[in-house]
């Protein structure tokens, strides 16, 4: 017969031996270099968590240190939040730019939020955008006082 | 076809791969003639009687296993007093996989120091340390030096009681040795005290200075084992001008493919240890409190043991260093040429003799 020579001995359906071992070594050596890999990129990668706040209330100052018209920026867990004493009521905001990540300051002349990178500016009552680059307002946060104490409210 | 008349296939890469691989091949080849390179390095031939039970390569590749996960570990741990412990639980609870890295990187330190130990009792049993290995014996002491280096300075990082206590018995003893004690204590503590310049500058050996010094050495070892290759146990190198007779086998592919094979299998051995015995950790560091029965990990047990039974410290320190003095000077205190164990009964008596006494002294450390 002369079918040996069309196919490799070893081989039923065309797939020459040598081929099919090399495939099979192929898929061994990725197989072992996908299992060895994904500890270490997953290793690499830190938790999102890390250094956040667990939620609760967290007290960021009185009524005496943020008096009415005026603002500070006070630590929440690891995220600066910018706190304003305003007609309004005491209103509170995440204190990263949406900009470029700079962290705003209340620019108590102006009577509103003062991004200093590039001079994105907030309403000190709800946050929005009054002028300046950045694309959305200040995220609003969860802020209450009770009696002299202000506290910040996370989920 | 006898393994020995086996063709040597060169060169290494070229053999009937057509396409991309074939013409990235070529393009190298054309640049830097790495087929002659790859050639001299991996065409040698190994002795088919050699029986190395591949010690000495599952050591290199459990230190390519710590370059890796150390590095890894490098990245979140912080070498202060104040936050290296907190890291720590850190790495073992908060990352993704941080209990495996770190317990691959405590388990595969363990493993390095038994396969080294391992290799050299190899490496005596067939008398491989005689002529014309003398060198690579000495530069191999120095490769066992480094790794219990290593494996002294890691202990601390994780700045627990254990570590923390370890660390003060261990620099106590080097600031024992005559005359240059006081000057070691100082230099490996940082000061008086293990303090957190101790904790630094331990960090500093552990992750800098000792890989650099083992790649070295290492690299010297294998070029000297390159140039001489692999020991025939049954029959002494011929000196000069004689040529070698026995049969022998490619070292790539032929000896490689099984050494690969033992490395993945050290690495599910590896994997399977750190998923059972996970790395401990005790309460932190405290300055304060000495715990009850602090104990060194198990390859200074036998020095500790030893410590607890020579009445003078002098002597209990420097016995562990005339011992291994005569051990890196055996090729030249062994002059009998005979490599076959029947023929040198004195030199296996002695060696089955100290490493009876070294497990002795181990387990009775940990059983104490």
């Amino acid at each position: 017969m002369a079918t040996s020579q069309a196919a490799p001995r070893g081989s039923s359906d065309g797939v020459p031996r040598r081929r099919f071992l090399g495939l099979l070594l192929g898929f061994s050596v990725v197989s072992l270099g996908a299992m060895v890999a994904a500890p270490i990129v997953a290793f690499l990668l830190p938790p999102k968590s890390t250094g956040a706040a667990g939620g609760g209330k967290t007290l960021v100052g009185t009524v005496a240190d943020i008096p009415l018209g005026q603002g500070k920026v006070v630590p929440v867990g690891s995220t600066p939040a910018i706190i304003i004493n305003t007609e309004q009521g005491v209103k509170g905001f995440n204190a990263i730019c949406p900009h470029l990540g700079c962290i705003v300051a209340w620019d108590q002349g102006a009577g509103n939020i003062v991004c200093p990178c590039h001079d994105g500016r907030f309403n000190a009552s709800t946050g929005a955008v009054v002028s300046g680059p950045p694309p959305s307002g200040l995220p609003p946060l969860d802020v209450s006082v009770e009696g002299e104490e202000i506290y910040v409210v996370s989920a | 076809m006898a393994v020995d008349d086996m063709p040597v296939p060169t060169p290494p890469v070229s053999s009937a791969r057509p396409g991309t691989l074939q013409r990235v091949d070529d393009w190298v080849e054309e640049r830097l003639g790495w087929h002659q390179l790859a050639g001299v390095l991996l065409h040698v031939r190994v002795p088919i009687r050699a029986k190395t039970f591949f010690f000495g390569g599952i050591t290199l590749f459990l230190f390519g296993v710590q370059i890796a996960t150390g590095t890894l570990l490098a990245l979140y741990y912080k070498p202060t007093p104040e936050a290296a412990y907190d890291s720590v639980i850190f790495i073992t609870s908060d990352l993704d996989f941080g209990w495996l890295i770190r317990s691959v990187h405590h388990w595969a330190a363990n493993l390095m120091i038994l396969f080294l130990v391992l290799h050299m009792i190899r490496i005596f049993f067939q008398a491989a340390y005689k002529y014309p290995r003398e060198l690579t014996w000495i530069v191999g002491m120095g490769l066992l030096g480094v790794t219990m280096l290593f494996g002294f300075t890691g202990y601390l990082l994780p700045w627990d009681q254990r570590a923390y206590w370890a660390t003060v018995v261990g620099t106590e003893i080097a600031g024992g040795i005559p005359i240059i004690g006081d000057f070691a204590l100082e230099v490996l503590r940082g000061g008086a005290d293990v303090t957190e310049a101790t904790l630094s500058r331990f960090f500093g050996i552990h992750v800098l200075v000792l890989p650099l010094m083992l790649g070295a050495i290492v690299a010297v070892h294998l070029v000297f084992v390159h140039q001489q290759g692999l020991a025939d146990p049954k029959e002494a190198d011929p000196r000069p001008p004689a040529v070698p007779t026995g049969r022998t086998k490619p070292f790539f592919p032929n000896y490689i493919l099984e050494e690969v094979i033992a490395w993945l299998f050290l690495l599910a051995i590896l994997v399977v240890m750190a998923s059972i015995w996970p790395a401990g950790l005790e309460e932190e560091a405290n300055p304060l409190v000495t715990p009850e029965h602090t104990k060194p990990e198990w390859y200074f047990l036998g020095v500790y043991e030893l410590l607890k039974h020579i009445p003078i410290k002098v002597v209990g320190i420097l016995t562990p260093v005339v011992f291994l003095a005569i051990l890196a000077l055996l090729p030249f205190l062994d002059r009998n040429p005979e490599i076959r164990a029947r023929k040198r009964p004195v030199a296996i008596f002695l060696g089955i003799v100290t490493i009876a006494v070294l497990i002795g002294l181990t387990i009775w450390g940990y059983v104490s």
